[in-house]
């Protein structure tokens, strides 16, 4: 684990992004950027979750969105049916039903690896947005569920659009931590072992398919609480947020910002929107762009930008 | 259900089955040969759909689409495998990756040359009237897509058994290195297996257009559909193809008047059971799952 950031500039930029609203606030009177930036966070918490698996423990998810999706769902029902605010209770939900949701597709994906790991995910998932869609009545089908109710917690009030960009980056914040810890305990450089060498995994005692679907579960689990988060910002879910288009997103920005590293799939998912929601107020075809890019991070810098980077810097040190 | 609706749903399912064999054998094709499950698929079949509807609304002429849709997506897939697979060759996964690349973009290029708007085309002329069946009436060109699956299916499986290209393609999947090795150009057959892979997922967005719908989306629905047919038929053999697409078609239909409420998850229930009691899927030749 080389390229750790150093304490002190790790604490100043948590603390900076934590106050984009207040220092923002003269030039952005329209808390666009605040938004956009709420929901770079959101895409990253899910790309940081997506990255376990594809990064670490090399296994290439391609239906990502179908937790993300559950726990947007799960926190927007719970909040409905059972008519509270509670912040813990929704998040309590989303990510309970999403980790319950990954058990079960995991059971049977995880006995997959790469590539046919890949169609597994893409089909079980399409399944999932398939759901969603006709059970109309419970998700509002192809309409969306709407009017969301942002939480409340211990007094804490998330309805105002700056409180809840905080409480956006603080479990942002928590997730990349956690992300990190994750990334050099034991259990994380076992997954490392799976993506690396599963027969010697084996071999050295790992029950492999225990471990891959532990780390299915656990991927899936952030990113129902992502979800969540997604569902509290826009006040709306809809059955895109289970669909392909979500999961490609999630996909394309761990790769591009690079794949294995903490900070990558954080860089890419800020990059991915702002080619889909701040150049299609330039060009029509930034769709186009974003397929372009991510072709071309395949063929020639599989690393990813942080990957660049880290290069880059080897290199300058000599 | 009455016999009467029995007999036309069968029909439809079969009829949506041969539409899947079209499909999936492309996808299984370029698979068996490269390793690689081309997620760019259902790009190339909604291409093959709108490329039908230029061509039927500038000339009327539905049978110049059969024709030049497959030759022109085909035509595609011989640029792209040399130009971008072919640099990543041997890295299977990250091939596969560059066909979401792919996908993504022929989708978006669809959507800003021909709007996002749901589109239709009539029946093409001849097969435009409907026959009775068990006292209804029965639109002739979805007989005819049975018709012309089957025919495909005679045709492929003709090519492969008894012609030198068959044999190449047989020798190539069974081990490409190989074939290399003995001096034929596996860069030329390469190009060559994606173009007609990609070819047939043109040809089958021909065949859906005037019946299955041209949408935005549909890109991805029938990729779904494609990957669904080939892990449960299996990946990598024309009989798989056959065996997926005759089960998943007419399961896909009748799940849709029998439980509408289960009916868009039912085939994938079935791909996760035939997953556990045969993981290599009915008829393939590679293991899917463990």
């Amino acid at each position: 684990m080389r390229g750790r950031l150093p304490f002190s500039a790790a604490l100043v930029a948590a603390a900076l992004l934590l106050t984009f609203p207040i220092w923002s606030s003269p030039w952005e009177a329209s808390r666009y950027a605040t938004s956009i930036l709420r929901d770079m966070l959101v895409l990253a918490i899910l790309a940081l979750s997506l990255d376990l698996l594809v990064g670490s423990a090399g296994m290439p998810s391609l239906g990502h969105a179908a937790y993300f999706g559950a726990g947007a769902y799960a926190a927007a029902i719970a909040g409905q049916r059972l008519g509270s605010d509670d912040l813990l209770l929704g998040l309590g939900a989303a990510i309970a039903v999403s980790a319950l949701l990954a058990l079960a597709i995991g059971s049977v994906a995880v006995r997959a690896a790469g590539i046919f790991f890949l169609m597994l995910t893409l089909a079980f998932a399409q399944m999932v947005f398939a759901i969603a869609f006709q059970a109309a009545d419970i998700t509002g089908g192809s309409n969306g569920f709407s009017g969301v109710r942002r939480p409340t917690l211990l007094g804490l009030d998330f309805n105002d659009a700056d409180a809840l960009y905080r409480l956006v980056a603080v479990i942002f914040l928590v997730v990349l931590l956690l992300v990190w810890r994750i990334r050099s305990s034991a259990y994380g450089r076992a997954l490392v072992g799976l993506r690396e060498n599963e027969r010697r995994m084996r071999a050295l005692g790992y029950d492999t398919t225990r471990l891959r679907l532990s780390a299915f579960i656990l991927a899936g689990a952030i990113a129902g609480l992502a979800g969540a988060l997604q569902a509290y910002s826009l006040r709306f879910v809809s059955t895109n947020d289970v669909g392909v288009g979500r999961s490609v997103e999630a996909f394309v920005s761990v790769l591009i910002g690079g794949a294995s590293t903490l900070l990558g799939p954080v860089v890419g998912a800020v990059v991915v929107l702002f080619i889909e929601r701040v150049m299609p107020s330039y060009i029509a075809f930034a769709e186009t762009v974003l397929g372009v890019v991510f072709i071309v991070f395949v063929l020639a810098a599989r690393q990813g930008i942080v990957g660049l980077v880290r290069v880059a810097y080897a290199r300058v040190r000599g | 259900m009455t016999p009467e609706t029995a007999v036309v749903q069968a029909l439809n399912g079969i009829s949506f089955g041969a539409l899947l064999f079209i499909l999936a054998a492309g996808l299984s094709l370029i698979f068996g040969m490269m390793d690689v499950v081309n997620l760019a698929h259902g790009a190339f079949y909604m291409l093959g759909a709108y490329v039908t509807l230029t061509v039927v609304q500038r000339t009327g002429q539905f049978w110049l689409a059969l024709i030049l849709a497959p030759l022109l997506i085909g035509g595609l897939g011989l640029v792209i495998e040399p130009l971008l697979l072919r640099q990543l060759r041997g890295r299977h996964l990250d091939q596969v990756l560059l066909t979401i690349g792919v996908s993504l973009v022929i989708a978006d290029l669809i959507g800003l040359t021909w709007g996002r708007e749901i589109r239709s085309i009539p029946f093409p002329s001849g097969l435009d009237h409907a026959i009775a069946i068990m006292g209804g009436d029965y639109p002739v060109y979805r007989l005819f897509v049975i018709g012309f699956g089957v025919g495909l299916a005679v045709v492929l499986a003709v090519v492969h058994q008894r012609t030198r290209i068959g044999a190449l393609i047989r020798a190539g999947v069974d081990d490409a290195p190989m074939l290399a090795a003995l001096g034929v150009d596996i860069d030329r057959l390469f190009a060559i297996t994606f173009a007609v892979g990609a070819g047939l997922a043109g040809l089958a967005g021909v065949i859906a257009a005037p019946v299955f719908g041209i949408y935005p989306g549909m890109d991805v629905d029938y990729l779904i559909y494609s990957l669904v047919v080939v892990v449960v038929g299996g990946l990598g053999t024309l009989s798989g193809a056959v065996a997926g697409a005759g089960l998943i078609g007419p399961a896909d239909t009748f799940g849709k008047v029998l439980v509408p409420q289960f009916a868009l998850a039912l085939i994938f229930a079935i791909m996760a059971l035939v997953l556990l009691v045969k993981p290599t899927g009915l008829l393939g030749r590679v293991r899917i799952a463990r």
